[in-house]
């Protein structure tokens, strides 16, 4: 009798064990960043567990450091950003630029009382923006008075980034982090086959195209999401550093290369820029999708799969 | 000739059936079906007169299969701003082309979402009069069809043939190739070329694979009943997420 209690108890254990790690396809929803973030990995259910452990101690660093308003200007974690930003700032003539956030304050993107400033205020605001008159004084930014960092262009495509590595590191060996636009996918899809990646379309209901990629991250930056419309035109909230308006011209930019946070930077490089090819030449690992005014796409740099 | 006249002279065509069909499962399509030997006649002012109906969608056409008069179709359209493309995938506007089984008066009307919509416009009103008036019988129908290539269209990667139900070959959208494939009925050749496939000669009776426009996108078929035949476009149905 207790030889069969015995029999019976490790066969349990062994169910349970089994349960506990066979791999298999886990979907969460999380909210971070002010929006949806999916994940989907391919794993066991306790290193799913873990898995989102380790997402939300990401994510949630990366939210306070980074989030609009934050201060801190000393942490190891944000002077490393800031290096990365400041390479695409200078790569880009200045077209990605993380001090657009008083303009961003002025048009009422920051606050949600959008309107458009006078030309006055724009002029006088313009003063303050420019990564080149931020000082680095041992380890530390030294903002000039008035000066805000918009970290909005660069933090998401970074905290999938580290995610993702993260997850890759627990030997999570497929999977993709969808961050509201921003992702990183690597390995292959439940068919066994590249991710397929739909880009919503910026005007229509529906998508652009499709993305058939793996161990590659993606972003957009669109004039669609966060805009308003004032005499029939458009303003968006990605802002030209160098006039202090809206771009003109584009209605999205998807890039799509090895690291989240380069896509994320270079897509709103891109959207902002009259003459995107010039920066992607800089960046031969990465290419990009970009619908114009009249929807038209266009392709430039690195060709990825797209139907 | 009048409404009811029109809908019997398209029904006789074999293409019009499996295209109603067709229609009916997508939405926001607007289709201009035109009975008129020479279609370049009419069809910039038909389209002028939709342009305001017509103004959610781009300006891409490209034909679906080949007509006589399709140089001068296109050297109109271009005049009219529209830009010809050579795969359906990009096309905003297909325009097909059959033959009516019997010659009929050139008419035209409208199907949106599978259904037929009037558009009250004098111009329309005296445009088909005057086709009905001043034209010869024509044999040929137009089928120029607009698409929200967006809204769940993706290219074909592949496209299977099936024979007696069963998957017998799959052949890349990539290649330009034809292929003879025997059936119960007989043979039945199948073309592909510039991403698109079609049925280019049948022993069947009917003839409406023949008849059928090339597919191209993800889940469009020819389907010959007699020989037992069945072309399918393969694709990318599965989304695995959404950015932008």
């Amino acid at each position: 009798m207790a030889k069969k209690l015995c029999l019976f108890l490790l066969v349990c254990l062994t169910l349970s064990f089994s349960c506990r790690y066979q791999e298999k396809w886990h979907t969460a929803t999380l909210l971070y960043f002010d929006t949806v973030c999916e994940i989907r990995i391919f794993c066991s259910g306790a290193a799913f567990k873990s898995a989102l452990k380790e997402v939300h101690r990401i994510f949630t660093k990366i939210d306070t450091h980074f989030s609009p308003g934050s201060d801190d200007y000393s942490s190891a974690i944000v002077f490393n950003l800031f290096q990365r930003a400041l390479q695409v700032y200078h790569d880009s003539d200045g077209y990605f630029d993380i001090t657009v956030g008083p303009l961003s304050r002025a048009w009422g993107f920051l606050t949600n009382s959008r309107h458009m400033p006078t030309p006055r205020e724009i002029k006088s605001i313009l003063k303050l923006i420019g990564m080149e008159k931020i000082r680095e004084e041992e380890e530390t930014l030294i903002l000039l008075p008035g000066m805000e960092l918009d970290w909005g262009s660069i933090a998401k495509g970074f905290g999938i980034d580290l995610a993702s590595q993260s997850l890759m590191e627990m030997e999570i060996s497929r999977g993709f982090i969808n961050a509201g636009g921003d992702l990183y996918c690597w390995g292959e899809n439940p068919d066994n086959r590249p991710w397929q990646i739909a880009i919503n379309h910026p005007r229509k209901t529906g998508y652009l195209g499709v993305l058939s990629i793996s161990d590659l991250g993606a972003a957009t930056t669109g004039d669609y999401q966060r805009y308003f419309i004032q005499g029939g035109v458009r303003y968006s909230h990605v802002l030209n550093p160098h006039t202090g308006y809206p771009p003109q011209g584009k209605q999205s930019v998807t890039v799509c290369g090895p690291e989240t946070l380069l896509c994320d930077a270079l897509s709103t490089a891109l959207f902002v820029s009259t003459q995107p090819e010039k920066i992607l030449e800089k960046y031969p690992d990465y290419g990009a999708i970009i619908a114009d005014s009249n929807g038209k796409l266009s392709f430039i740099g690195k060709a990825y799969p797209f139907k | 000739m009048d409404r009811r006249d029109f809908f019997k002279t398209m029904l006789v065509a074999p293409l019009f059936t499996p295209l109603l069909l067709a229609s009916k499962t997508t939405k926001n399509e607007l289709e201009l079906y035109l009975i008129a030997d020479q279609p370049e006649l009419f069809i910039s002012s038909l389209l002028k007169e939709l342009e305001k109906y017509t103004a959610d969608y781009g300006r891409n056409f490209t034909f679906l299969n080949s007509h006589p008069q399709e140089g001068e179709l296109e050297r109109i359209l271009s005049q009219k701003e529209w830009r010809y493309v050579q795969k359906p995938i990009q096309a905003d506007l297909t325009l097909s082309f059959s033959h009516l089984r019997q010659k009929a008066l050139p008419s035209f009307t409208l199907v949106r979402e599978g259904r037929i919509w009037d558009i009250r416009s004098r111009k329309l009103y005296s445009l088909w009069k005057k086709m009905n008036e001043s034209h010869n019988p024509s044999s040929c129908l137009t089928i120029a069809s607009f698409k929200n290539r967006q809204i769940g269209s993706f290219a074909g990667e592949s496209v299977s043939i099936y024979k007696e139900g069963r998957k017998i070959k799959t052949i890349s959208l990539e290649e330009n190739l034809s292929r003879s494939f025997r059936t119960k009925g007989g043979t039945i050749t199948a073309m592909i070329k510039d991403g698109k496939a079609w049925v280019s000669d049948s022993s069947c009776s009917h003839k409406i694979c023949l008849y059928s426009p090339p597919v191209s996108l993800a889940g469009e078929r020819i389907i010959c009943a007699p020989n037992h035949f069945l072309l399918e476009v393969q694709g990318s149905h599965s989304i695995d997420t959404i950015i932008g």
